[in-house]
């Protein structure tokens, strides 16, 4: 049972990272590769702001939110709009969206490699964890705020996109964006508002994995980038709820690796895991088949 | 002259080989197919070829060989199984499959070395040698893009459909597309491992998935010249703007944002859209004094 | 017919390079038969200055700075004789390693050079060097494959050569039991974890009763640190890079472990102060610590503060004793061409000498030293009696 529940607590630090990731690219069509850039130097401003006082657990984590909504925001702004502007179609700059990304989380990164000569950051807070016993199962408070966290926001963030009319807005505009603008949906807008609560994800991920890992580093979010990907392709793109299925599938796999201790075999399984299930399922768990004509 | 040829060597060297590896992966983006098996085929003809020649003693140009023909042959199949896949689902079950390569080799005990991977695979591979396998394979490239055979290529890839009513056969097209991309990704990967002596399965990874295809958007991506382009920008870079000592990698950002942004077409985009501009300017001249009269 | 043409293309190139070299050498040296020492010499500093392995290799540039102002200071040289230090970025890329190299190796100014600090760029550029006659001193670069020629050098000794003492240690407190947690996809980490330390718990009657392997990309340790509080072995012996000690550590102590935890050098340099109190009593070898009490040691660490105004980290004792070597050399055999300063350093070698590590042995090339057991208590390192 403890391997399940740290199973949940590992899918749930996958499931925080991935959602925002999810959230852009299911709905406004961005694959936003400086996601992890962004989680990473959300942490960062805390540990720098930390370093000087000390600070309660909630204002270190909005400290991190509104830094990744603004770095998100400002990315939507300066690089995703302008390239989305110049671009025939969607689908044209899908790739150029993929590199700007990329390069713009390079700076962040060169940035924070450069301060800390990459080693490990944390922060200094009045929070520390504590150890709960339940039913003689172990889990930290962090832990436990991961799992509810990453649950709740994934579980809500799926009502949300079915059932509110702003929701139905970002699904009609992940189907077909050209229609959507014509019934009158402010596609910019929408879009720039859809990456700022991406980059506030990205944010919140951030803060509560420095908690609950002790320290990250500069590194860490690329990591965590290829898994959050996996995982978005493995639920099927479009789909929140496959988001939440895929991150814990992926850790489940993991943990299973890790407790028969062929620790070294982590990825090949996953990753294999991973193949398998599209090969048989090819638009992913719970994606919509794609309306491509081939 | 020849002291700038003995400074730089090694970069005319890497430009080559990374050139190669860009290829690989564009191969397949020019049918229509999101491919990175070209990585894995990296990893595949590196691993390969060191084998051959640190455990087997085989000498230089048959361990490249066997190197690009094994690899030729394993992404071929690995194509084979994941044809039905469509955009970046097929992206991913080929970053699957790279990574899994790279798994294997950390795993492969004496055979490959395990996580130090093989060191003394001492390849007697010179400069020229290199260029002339290097103008073959674009040769051969350079056939695919002229004439009716290029236009069948755009047909496969922009409309698959059409492509079939007129007789070209699609499937058979994507499929050869994984056996070239295989071949001349062994290739990189063999004769990079044998000018460097040295091959880790820390190299098979995301990161040159990403290195390959930023050259690839930036130089641009229907071509082979777009590749070479992609491949000086990124090889040279660092030694162009060595000025900007340790902000290297911020700039590095930059750069490769704003060639997103503004090129859409990549930097081969700029130049065609040059030349045309340079060739149809008296032709312009005379529509506008057309215009002016009437 | 093309290979004989590289082969005369080759010749001319070296035949120039060998006449400009020579051109230089007039300039200034004292011109004693063959070769003397020059004026200035220039050493060149080929390891990663920037991205997620800076640290050793702008640790070893600080070390080397504060050696080069001693030397010139001193006129260890001579009067007048000055040695200058010409940074290489590696940024952390094998390419860049192998072309930043042949760039050092290509301006014949320079004498000597201290090489990437990364096992893999080492091992990648070590048969290059010897093609190209140039003496390289490598710092860390722990691995095989890196000293395997008459040209290549390394100043710090490999982790394997100075972790006995944390099994002794170990067995003087009656630990039996130990469980290993290791990074096996880092060559040293995995040499140790699956060859060396078996080895050494062997000999002495110890039984290692779980061996748990993570990757690189390994981020949560709940499961092992659980599997670990499991088995509540006597001793946990951790080999893990920076951030995976420091999540670990946290995670153990939240799993219930309380048994002895032994790590390794990388936890050096204040690696480990995110862990907090969870890293107090941890146990760990370092070739070289500021709790040292030797007395080159000593004078290495309170010379370091001055300068630089900050605490002296490994990665600053490996350049320091790397250039002090080199000077050694050139002082030895009289001589600052590059074939003068690879016999000095064979020299030196043979004798060993006192550096910011202690006292330092060789074998053939590769340096060996006693090494020290630190424990880390409230953001300090002290010595293990």
């Amino acid at each position: 049972m403890q391997d399940v529940l740290n199973a949940a607590t590992l899918g749930s630090i996958y499931l925080l990272f991935a959602l925002g990731m999810a959230l852009v690219w299911g709905t406004i069509g961005i694959l936003n590769f400086a996601h992890g850039a962004t989680f990473m130097f959300s942490a960062f401003i805390g540990h720098l702001v930390t370093q000087r006082v000390e600070l309660p657990m909630l204002v270190i984590v909005a400290i991190a939110v509104a830094v990744g909504a603004a770095m998100s925001a400002l990315t939507q702004l300066l690089a995703f709009q302008p390239i989305l502007r110049r671009a025939k179609s969607q689908h044209a700059a899908e790739m150029r969206i993929l590199i700007g990304g990329i390069g713009i989380a390079a700076i962040p990164l060169a940035i924070a490699q450069r301060e800390t000569r990459s080693s490990p950051f944390g922060f200094q807070s009045t929070y520390s964890a504590e150890v709960m016993e339940i039913f003689g199962l172990r889990i930290t408070t962090t832990g436990m705020i991961i799992v509810l966290c990453g649950l709740g926001i994934g579980i809500g963030l799926t009502v949300w996109l079915r059932q509110s009319r702003r929701g139905l807005a970002l699904r009609a505009i992940g189907v077909d964006p050209e229609t959507t603008a014509g019934m009158g949906v402010n596609r910019p807008a929408l879009a720039f508002g859809t990456m700022a609560v991406a980059g506030g994800l990205a944010g919140l991920a951030g803060a509560l994995l420095t908690f609950q890992l002790g320290a990250i580093a500069p590194e860490t979010g690329d990591q965590l980038l290829i898994k959050a990907f996996a995982i978005i392709v493995l639920g099927g793109l479009g789909s929140m709820a496959g988001t939440v299925l895929g991150a814990y599938i992926l850790a489940g796999a993991e943990s299973f690796v890790l407790e028969m201790n062929w620790g070294t075999w982590v990825d090949a399984v996953s990753f294999g895991l991973i193949f398998l299930i599209l090969l048989v399922r090819p638009q992913g768990l719970l994606g919509r088949k794609e309306v491509r004509r081939t | 002259m020849s002291t700038w040829y003995d400074m730089n060597v090694i970069l005319i060297q890497t430009t080559l080989t990374t050139l190669l590896l860009a290829l690989s992966i564009q191969v397949p983006l020019r049918f229509g197919v999101f491919s990175f098996a070209g990585v894995g085929a990296f990893g595949i003809g590196g691993y390969t070829a060191a084998i051959a020649m640190v455990r087997f003693e085989w000498s230089t140009w048959p361990a490249v060989a066997l190197g690009a023909l094994l690899a030729g042959a394993i992404t071929l199949l690995v194509g084979l199984v994941v044809q039905r896949l469509t955009g970046l689902y097929m992206g991913m079950a080929t970053i699957a499959f790279t990574l899994i390569v790279s798994v294997l080799a950390v795993n492969g005990g004496d055979w490959t070395g395990g996580a130090m991977g093989l060191y003394g695979a001492l390849g007697e591979i010179s400069i020229p040698q290199l260029a002339v396998v290097v103008l073959v394979v674009v040769g051969l490239l350079q056939l695919t893009e002229l004439s009716s055979m290029g236009r069948r290529v755009d047909a496969v890839r922009d409309d698959p459909e059409l492509a079939n009513a007129v007789g070209v056969n699609v499937v058979l097209y994507r499929r050869m597309s994984f056996l070239v991309s295989g071949l001349i990704g062994g290739l990189a990967g063999a004769m990079t491992t044998l000018l460097r002596t040295t091959i880790t399965p820390a190299e098979v990874n995301f990161h040159l998935v990403i290195v390959s295809l930023t050259a690839i958007v930036v130089g641009g991506s229907r071509s082979w010249v777009g590749a070479l382009i992609g491949s000086i920008i990124f090889v040279w870079l660092p030694t162009w703007i060595a000025f900007v000592a340790e902000w290297e990698k911020v700039a590095y950002g930059f750069i490769v944002a704003a060639a997103a942004i503004y090129l859409p077409n990549g930097v081969l985009g700029v130049i065609k859209d040059g030349w045309h501009r340079f060739r149809t300017r008296d032709e312009r001249a005379r529509a506008a004094a057309v215009a002016e009269e009437a | 017919m093309i290979s004989a043409w590289t082969r005369k293309s080759l010749l001319a190139g070296l035949a120039t390079a060998t006449a400009l070299g020579m051109a230089a050498c007039g300039g200034g040296a004292t011109g004693s038969g063959d070769g003397g020492i020059a004026d200035t010499i220039t050493i060149a500093q080929v390891q990663d200055q920037t991205g997620a392995v800076a640290y050793a290799g702008v640790g070893a540039k600080e070390g080397a700075e504060l050696a080069i102002e001693e030397i010139n200071e001193q006129g260890f040289l001579g009067d007048g004789v000055t040695i200058e230090l010409e940074e290489y970025d590696t940024a952390g890329e094998i390419e860049r390693a192998s072309s930043e190299m042949n760039k050092a190796m290509a301006d014949q100014n320079v004498s000597a050079i201290l090489g990437p600090t990364q096992s893999q760029q080492a091992a990648t550029v070590a048969p290059l060097v010897e093609r190209m006659k140039v003496p390289t001193v490598f710092t860390q670069a722990g691995a095989e494959g890196v000293v395997i020629n008459d040209w290549t050098f390394r100043a710090t000794p490999p982790m394997e050569t100075y972790y006995e003492p944390v099994l002794d240690q170990l067995e003087a407190e009656g630990a039996k039991d130990i469980a290993i947690l290791y990074n096996a996809t880092f060559p040293t980490f995995a040499l140790l974890g699956e060859d060396d330390i078996p080895a050494m718990t062997e000999e002495r009657g110890m039984d290692i009763v779980q061996s748990l392997p993570v990757q690189m990309t390994t981020q949560d340790f709940a499961s092992q640190a659980q599997q670990i509080a499991d088995e509540d072995p006597d001793a946990l012996i951790m080999l893990l890079i920076a951030p995976q000690s420091v999540t670990a550590l946290g995670q153990l102590e939240d799993a219930g472990y309380d048994g002895a935890i032994r790590a390794t050098s990388v936890q050096a340099a204040g690696n480990i102060s995110e862990a907090g109190d969870d890293a107090n009593g941890l146990i760990y070898p370092v070739p070289y610590s500021t709790a040292m009490d030797t007395e080159s040691s000593v004078a290495f660490t309170e010379a370091f503060r001055k300068k630089f105004d900050k605490e002296p980290n490994p990665y600053n004792a490996d350049g320091y004793d790397a250039m002090w070597w080199i000077a050694r050399a050139i002082e030895a055999s009289g001589d600052s061409s590059r074939e003068g300063i690879r016999e000095g350093l064979v020299q030196i070698a043979e004798e060993g000498y006192d550096g910011a590590m202690g006292e330092v042995t060789f074998e053939g090339n590769d340096a060996r030293v006693e090494g020290v057991l630190v424990e880390w208590q409230n953001g300090k390192e002290r010595l293990v009696e």
